[in-house]
């Protein structure tokens, strides 16, 4: 990131460090928020489906994400402001579109033995372990608002959400949280 | 009511944007003898009882365009498929 330069969370004010809610025994679940985070969308141009697909598997430094039908999310917290679209455009030229959502998307994490019942409460998506297996993503809604759901841990998630509603999400996502008690971090 | 997406399985209906009837086809000429087709194409819906198709977006999803199969008397789904499957099969047929 350059210097002088600082981006500031859209939940910096909002997603303050404690512990909230039911306050017996440990925390349900643990939130916080991924940020300054590197997150672009990528998209398939037509029958490079598969190349394209071939080329993302041989990435290094961010993790893709499926977002749709041959469309993906690249997200990485290593690169600087910028950097990871421009790397990409290089790499995938020909085969997909590119948007930088950096700015556009805000990820928070929830993790913990009720994060699927926390998550359950918001959508229709089936979070049995066997079924939304480690790595797997799903394009969803939870209250009203669209959600980029992936599992990246045995009881652990991302949400992702366009910034103007991230506020009012995670008054939604604390709120339902709230009967189990809940950690920020 | 339950549709299932071919990119995200099972998902209930107010994740879905219906469209209408996906059989009309688009007249691929302008010249103005073809305006009766336009017309059809335009306005004129049947209002079948029993199976019909539809074009039906994702939208609470992956935001694909699918053509699902449905029972209009009694909301059984028959099949879905993309959008973008259901017109090559519809050209292949027309081969
Ligand atoms: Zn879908």
């Amino acid at each position: 990131m350059r210097e002088g330069f600082h981006r500031i969370s859209p939940l910096a004010d909002v997603a303050i460090q404690g512990r909230f809610g039911a306050d017996k025994g440990a925390p349900g679940v643990e939130l916080s928020v991924r940020h300054p985070l590197s997150i672009v969308t990528v998209i398939a141009r037509k029958d490079k489906a598969e190349a394209l697909s071939a080329a993302l598997a041989g990435l290094k430094g961010c993790v893709v994400q499926w977002a749709g039908a041959d469309q993906y999310y690249a997200v990485s917290e290593t690169y600087a402001e910028g950097a990871l679209y421009r790397e990409l455009r290089e790499k995938l030229a020909g085969l997909a579109s590119l948007s930088d959502q950096s700015h556009g998307r805000i990820v928070i994490r929830i993790a913990g033995p009720k994060a699927r019942a926390v998550l359950a409460k918001g959508t229709p998506v089936d979070l049995h372990p066997n079924e939304f297996l480690r790595g797997k993503s799903a394009v969803t809604q939870m209250a009203h608002v669209g959600v980029h759901l992936t599992r990246t841990g045995e009881d652990a998630f991302e949400l992702s959400v366009f910034r103007g509603f991230s506020e009012n999400f995670w008054e939604w996502l604390t709120g339902q949280a709230e009967e189990f008690g809940y950690q920020v971090s | 009511m339950l549709i299932k997406c071919p990119h995200c399985g099972a998902r209930p209906v107010e994740e879905y944007t219906f469209l209408g009837d996906a059989r009309p086809q688009r007249p691929t000429s302008n010249d103005p003898s073809t305006m009766e087709q336009w017309f059809d194409y335009v306005y004129l819906r049947d209002n079948p009882k029993g199976r019909f198709d539809e074009y039906v977006q994702h939208s609470g999803g992956c935001r694909a365009w699918l053509v699902v199969s449905r029972n209009t008397a009694t909301h059984e789904i028959h099949g879905t498929v993309t959008a973008r499957d259901w017109t090559k099969s519809r050209q292949g047929a027309k081969a």
